[in-house]
């Protein structure tokens, strides 16, 4: 019983986590209509900035957290300036494959920049452990945990208590009728691509904690897809539930069908579980029921 | 206060919109523009409201000034911040998915003054329906209720010139007349309107001035009640011509070969 305690929690811990990464592309495609594909590519760049000024710079971790987070966000304007910003009010195919196109650039250019090597990545955060009989859950899952909640409850602060919010939702919405309101629905976008890059960046650098940061990490970023598309591409509250699912259901399998010897189920199980998802709602779990007068 | 002078606009550079529209809209008008569909009256006020790059289309002659100074080329934001110039788009454009209250208050999210509330206030002054329906979701709201909601929200950018596009649209005639009333009472206390509408009759009677479009082109304009009395104008926008009843291929303008120029 106890294993399955351990399994569940552990799940939820990391679960967490993706779900911030499912939020990020949730709040992209709701204001601009495109799938960003790029998810792990910025979470690996959020993730270097922070290694910059942290580990190279010896910056103190209150003072490197906060910047690299800014730096993070200030990459991910300057991509949205540069690459979404001139199709606004075209295809968001267009977009969406532009984000394809990201994807594979920056991943060049870290390669370019930091070699494809791992490069040894400890915060040493105060040990939060909870070793309770049979259960233990370690110090940096837990952090990653709530790290992760937490920064997912100040982005639904924002955008349901603050003005900025109601703009962005407004925009979020209809970009034409939010500019005839007098919403500036370009500097809108601006906003909500570099608050996910930053929010990307937390995912990334809790998940760097894990063990090691190289350029291979952005496969993670691959774990938001199913975590999106099983909680609804457009649904706050969905990317909170995809992402638990996901983590339950990866660890779930970890524990009990991968020692079988099914290696590598872990894996592939997220996808799975999509697929069941997808084929009895198509629109996820929590998709928005659309408003139809009649 | 408005004048719009020899404006062309064109669409994808290949569609020829408005082929040089000239226009006056004086302090506390209120400017009626009627039309068949496809005449450009849409455009026009897109052109206004510096929304027409959004569409796609582009100012490609003539000035569009507001108090003497040219506002061609400036974005909708500014527009709305310099020269209190608001816009509403036809088809009631309302946020569906927010509250009716969440509506008026991202209207007011041009401006960072404190007193929204109050302002909210007056705009439920203007339109009591909507008090009731604070937190329910514009989307679930009746045609009239968003159409008034979507003037209310023009109001929360404190406009001194309201654009209104066709807010007649879909509507039931009391409802119309309702909504009209108000327009009539937001220009007496001192915004000026212009209204672009396909219920001719309904806008020429709170209307001050009214230009007729068709084709890109002004081709008539006149005060309101002098518009109202013109033959023309009875018979292709007021349905009532000098005969009672005409066959339906001499009532087709194009057919005749009626040309305004």
């Amino acid at each position: 019983m106890s294993d399955l305690f351990q399994a569940l929690g552990s799940g939820l811990l990391v679960g967490l986590v993706y779900s911030l990464l499912g939020l990020c592309i949730v709040i992209v495609y709701k204001a601009s209509e495109a799938f960003n594909f790029a998810v792990g590519e910025f979470m690996v760049t959020g993730s270097f900035l922070f290694y910059i000024i942290f580990f190279d710079l010896h910056f103190p971790f209150l003072l490197a957290f906060p910047l690299g987070l800014a730096a993070a966000a200030a990459a991910g304007a300057l991509i949205e300036t540069v690459t979404i910003r001139p199709l606004i009010g075209r295809s968001p195919i267009a977009m969406t494959i532009i984000t394809l196109g990201l994807a594979f650039f920056i991943r060049a250019c870290l390669q370019l920049i930091f070699g494809s090597h791992s490069y040894s990545f400890f915060l040493e955060l105060p040990d939060i452990s909870i070793d309770a009989g049979e259960l233990l859950f370690l110090s940096d899952p837990l952090w990653a945990g709530i790290l992760a909640l937490l920064t997912f409850c100040l982005v639904m602060f924002f955008l349901f208590r603050t003005r900025w919010g109601l703009a962005v939702r407004a925009t979020s919405e209809n970009q034409a009728k939010a500019m005839a309101f007098g919403i500036n629905a370009k500097m809108i976008l601006l906003i909500v691509w570099a608050a996910s890059s930053a929010c990307i960046a937390v995912a990334g650098i809790m998940i760097s904690n894990f063990g090691a940061l190289s350029t291979m990490s952005s496969i993670v970023g691959l774990r938001a897809i199913p975590v999106v598309l099983i909680g609804g591409m457009d649904s706050i509250g969905g990317a909170l539930a995809g992402g638990i699912i996901v983590g339950i259901c990866e660890s779930l399998v970890g524990a009990y069908i991968e020692p079988m010897g099914l290696t590598g189920s872990k894996e592939v199980a997220p996808y799975i579980l999509l697929l069941a998802v997808v084929l009895i709602r198509p629109y996820g779990l929590f998709g928005t029921v659309r408003i139809e007068r009649v | 206060m408005l004048a719009v002078e020899n404006l062309r606009v064109v669409y994808h550079d290949v569609i020829s919109v408005l082929n040089g529209i000239s226009l006056n809209l004086e302090e506390g008008e209120l400017l009626v523009i009627i039309g068949a569909n496809g005449a450009g009256k849409t455009t026009l006020l897109r052109a206004v409201s510096g929304m027409i790059d959004f569409y796609d289309g582009d100012i490609i002659e003539g000035d569009i000034k507001l108090r003497g100074s040219s506002i061609r080329g400036m974005d909708t934001v500014g527009i709305m911040k310099h020269h209190g110039l608001t816009y509403v788009m036809e088809d009631r454009p309302v946020f569906w998915y927010l509250t009716i209250e969440e509506n008026l208050g991202a209207a007011a999210f041009s401006r960072w003054s404190g007193n929204v509330k109050a302002d909210m206030e007056k705009a439920y002054q203007y339109f009591p329906p909507l008090r009731g329906l604070a937190r329910k979701k514009a989307g679930y709201a009746s045609g009239g209720e968003q159409q008034m909601l979507a003037i209310a929200m023009a109001l929360m950018t404190q406009p001194r010139i309201l654009l209104l596009d066709e807010p007649s649209l879909g509507l039931a005639p009391l409802i119309t007349e309702e909504l009209f009333a108000i327009i009539k009472r937001l220009n007496e206390s001192g915004i000026s309107v212009m209204l672009v509408e396909q219920n001719a009759s309904a806008a020429l009677e709170i209307g001050t001035k009214g230009y007729v479009m068709e084709l890109g082109r002004i081709v008539l304009e006149g005060k309101a009640d002098e518009l109202a009395a013109n033959k023309d104008v009875r018979e292709f926008y007021l349905g009532s011509g000098e005969k009672a009843r005409k066959s339906y291929r001499d009532a087709k303008r194009y057919k005749r070969r009626k040309r305004w120029l």
